[in-house]
């Protein structure tokens, strides 16, 4: 952060002189100095493959106020590699040995892909 | 003895067997859903025991008549009941289930929701996951999970009871506005040895006509469901012997047998 703050402060100065130093100027050193948040992704992929469809998902952004919203049925992404061409990041796979595997009941929703994004990537 | 008679057929059996819900729209009268708007929120007990209550409700023919056709003849009647009531907005609940999940292959015990006022999709409607009652999961780690393919918001129409299987996922959905939404939650328990005694054509038992799959099941789950479905299927017509193990129904159970309710 603080060589972009630098670099924002020589540009600036040579606005300042040529009287182009603007309000959007100081919005950007605004979003220079606020720290990037993590923002994490759950998807439930209905196999360990990344192409598998989507069954579940959940979006939690800590920028955002908590209020309601109204319920989805439309998938954010078709599949995990879908998220990952949009720049989202995996951070968890679901590891087929950890799941309490029977063969005759269901339990959790599977598989879990957890990914995540920064805010400065927005 | 009050008669409640079974409503259900097989097919409809069947698809509560699969969805772990059943609901009865709009059936209790307007002049006593209107009593139920100064209701406070919490523990309303003697209010399910009045006798208004238990005869617009909880003996109403198609309200009980599930309840018959599901946990057989003098069934456990509700002698407790909690009205979830909600004035403002909210974000809404996370997904869960009640107290233990109660699993196991039989159906001993139906939790229902009383909706004495329309409930539309921004009143924060109820929301249930069909199938779910079928999931064997710890609900504090379900507590995570956001929109769900196949989830369904329980908007209805003023009047409207759910009758559902105990372990089903559920919550209250998000609520955009302040209007009051109640919710009166009550349970019957079964209290007779499972039998294919609700409304029959035949006495011959036919096998189970699976259901559809639920959106959010993979290939292999929908096979795991089929056979549990089978399963309950077979228990709930007397044909299947394995002990049930639906250890938190005996723990909850608060509740009189029918034949002990008096009072229609």
């Amino acid at each position: 952060m603080e060589t972009t703050v630098k670099q924002w402060l020589d540009e600036s100065r040579k606005k300042l002189q040529a009287g182009n130093l603007t309000e959007a100027d100081f919005q950007q050193l605004e979003g220079l100095l606020t720290e990037p948040r993590q923002m994490l992704l759950y998807l439930y992929s209905k196999s360990t493959n990344m192409r598998s469809a989507i069954a579940s998902w959940a979006l939690y952004d800590p920028t955002v106020p908590y209020e309601p919203t109204l319920p989805s049925q439309d998938v954010p992404y078709d599949s995990v590699i879908e998220a990952v061409n949009d720049g989202w990041r995996i951070v968890q796979f679901p590891r087929a040995e950890l799941y309490q595997f029977s063969d005759v009941d269901n339990t959790y929703l599977g598989y879990e892909f957890i990914l995540e994004k920064s805010t400065s990537d927005l | 003895m009050i008669d409640i008679q079974p409503t259900m057929d097989d097919s409809q059996v069947m698809d509560f067997v699969s969805r772990g819900a059943v609901v009865v729209e709009g059936v209790v009268p307007d002049e006593f859903n209107r009593q139920c708007e100064t209701l406070p929120g919490g523990s309303i007990n003697e209010f399910a025991c009045s006798p208004r209550f238990r005869s617009e409700v909880l003996l109403h023919p198609e309200v009980a008549g599930v309840a018959r056709s599901l946990l057989g003849r003098n069934f456990f009647m509700p002698i407790t009941a909690h009205h979830h009531l909600y004035e403002e907005s909210h974000p809404g609940q996370t997904w869960h289930s009640d107290g233990l999940s109660e699993y196991g292959y039989g159906v001993n015990h139906l939790q229902c929701y009383y909706y004495p006022q329309d409930v539309t999709l921004e009143d924060g409607p109820t929301m249930v996951l069909p199938g779910s009652h079928h999931r064997l999961v710890d609900r504090e780690a379900i507590a995570h999970y956001g929109d769900i393919l196949g989830q369904l918001s329980l908007t209805v129409p003023a009047g409207t009871v759910v009758l559902t299987h105990y372990g089903i996922w559920h919550k209250a959905g998000p609520k955009l506005n302040a209007k009051r939404r109640g919710m009166i939650k009550f349970s019957y328990f079964r209290n007779s040895p499972p039998k294919r005694d609700w409304l029959i054509e035949s006495e011959e038992i036919p096998p189970y006509a699976n259901r559809e799959r639920h959106l959010y099941a993979n290939e292999v789950e929908s096979y795991r469901d089929m056979a549990r479905r089978q399963r309950t299927w077979n228990w709930l017509c007397g044909v299947d012997t394995t002990p049930d193990v639906s250890h938190g129904a005996k723990l909850f159970i608060d509740a009189r047998p029918l034949s002990e309710i008096v009072n229609a």
